[in-house]
């Protein structure tokens, strides 16, 4: 069992007041307190197209023992540095017969929903649930000039 | 101009071989730019006992008013409970379960309606009654108009 710990702070003068936020966790295994004990290692990856590109499918490659019962946590981070470069990232089969930014669609594997966009320096962790091919973690640059993806998934 | 940023460090000293340091940092700007976002929701904490999926921040409208803008989503499972987690969902697709202690971040489009942000307590944490934290800091959201 292995111990991955992840700590965020978040500071903010937007309001008068202040904001701050710090908080850490220790990644476990899916209802337990037994650490995550698997990594996909960090993957960088150079994009020259503005091309969707999956990041990771569900039930293939190195992510495929994780599962909809296992708990994943995923961190990705946009390493360039123009700041009106961006990549959009969703969930969701890429290619094929996928329909984009298809929110209104009930359960199907076919849904593709963009989450949101990493510009320069960004980076985001989240939960990842490998359920079906609606759970493919895509990313897709705003420019065909190189850019730069960063990822990695803790897993169980 | 606001300046807001956010920090992640993860470590380990047993996942692998080798000790595992990983360390980001950035400034959190309106799309595009350099210029640091103005907006928050604040930070909520909500106690929730019902396993309902819920809206945590106001329902998109068909055109969002920080829709293709930047957003930055936090939300945090405060159960002390291993077994109790939450589900988080945008529109109809679950992106991932929080358990006791864990926390997301993550931009947030508001690319169209339905692309809202949910969450639904499990059964257990339902039963048990649930504290969850959360905010969102933003270039635009669409407040509801009021109804009377």
């Amino acid at each position: 069992m292995a111990t991955i710990n992840a700590t965020i702070g978040i500071s903010s003068d937007i309001t008068g007041y202040g904001t701050t936020i710090n908080n850490s966790m220790t990644m476990t295994k899916a209802g337990t307190i037994a650490g995550l004990d698997q990594a996909t290692g960090l993957v960088r990856k150079t994009l020259t197209s503005t091309n969707e590109v999956d990041l990771l499918v569900v039930g293939a490659g190195v992510v495929a023992d994780v599962t909809a019962t296992k708990a994943a946590k995923l961190y990705i981070k946009n390493v360039n540095t123009d700041s009106s470069e961006f990549f959009t990232v969703g969930l969701g089969k890429s290619s094929g017969t996928a329909t984009k930014q298809a929110f209104a669609v009930t359960a199907d594997a076919n849904r593709c929903v963009e989450l949101g966009r990493l510009y320069s320096g960004d980076f985001l962790i989240i939960p990842w649930v490998a359920a079906s091919d609606e759970h493919d973690v895509f990313v897709k640059p705003s420019v065909a000039t190189t850019m730069v993806v960063e990822y990695q998934v803790f897993y169980e | 101009m606001a300046t807001t940023t956010a920090s992640l460090t993860i470590t380990s000293n047993d996942l692998v071989g080798d000790a595992l340091s990983l360390a980001s940092s950035t400034q959190l700007n309106k799309a595009g730019t350099t210029i640091g976002l103005d907006q928050t929701t604040g930070m909520a904490r909500v106690y929730l006992t019902a396993t309902t999926q819920l809206d945590i921040f106001p329902v998109l409208p068909a055109t969002p008013a920080g829709q293709n803008l930047q957003s930055w989503v936090y939300i945090c499972n405060k159960s002390l409970d291993e077994t109790e987690f939450i589900t988080v969902s945008i529109g109809a697709t679950t992106i991932g379960l929080l358990y006791a202690g864990d926390f997301m971040w993550m931009p947030w489009s508001q690319i169209a309606a339905k692309a809202d942000i949910e969450i639904a307590p499990s059964t257990g944490a339902a039963a048990a009654g649930i504290h969850v934290d959360y905010t969102c800091m933003h270039q635009g959201i669409t407040y509801p108009t009021s109804g009377d």
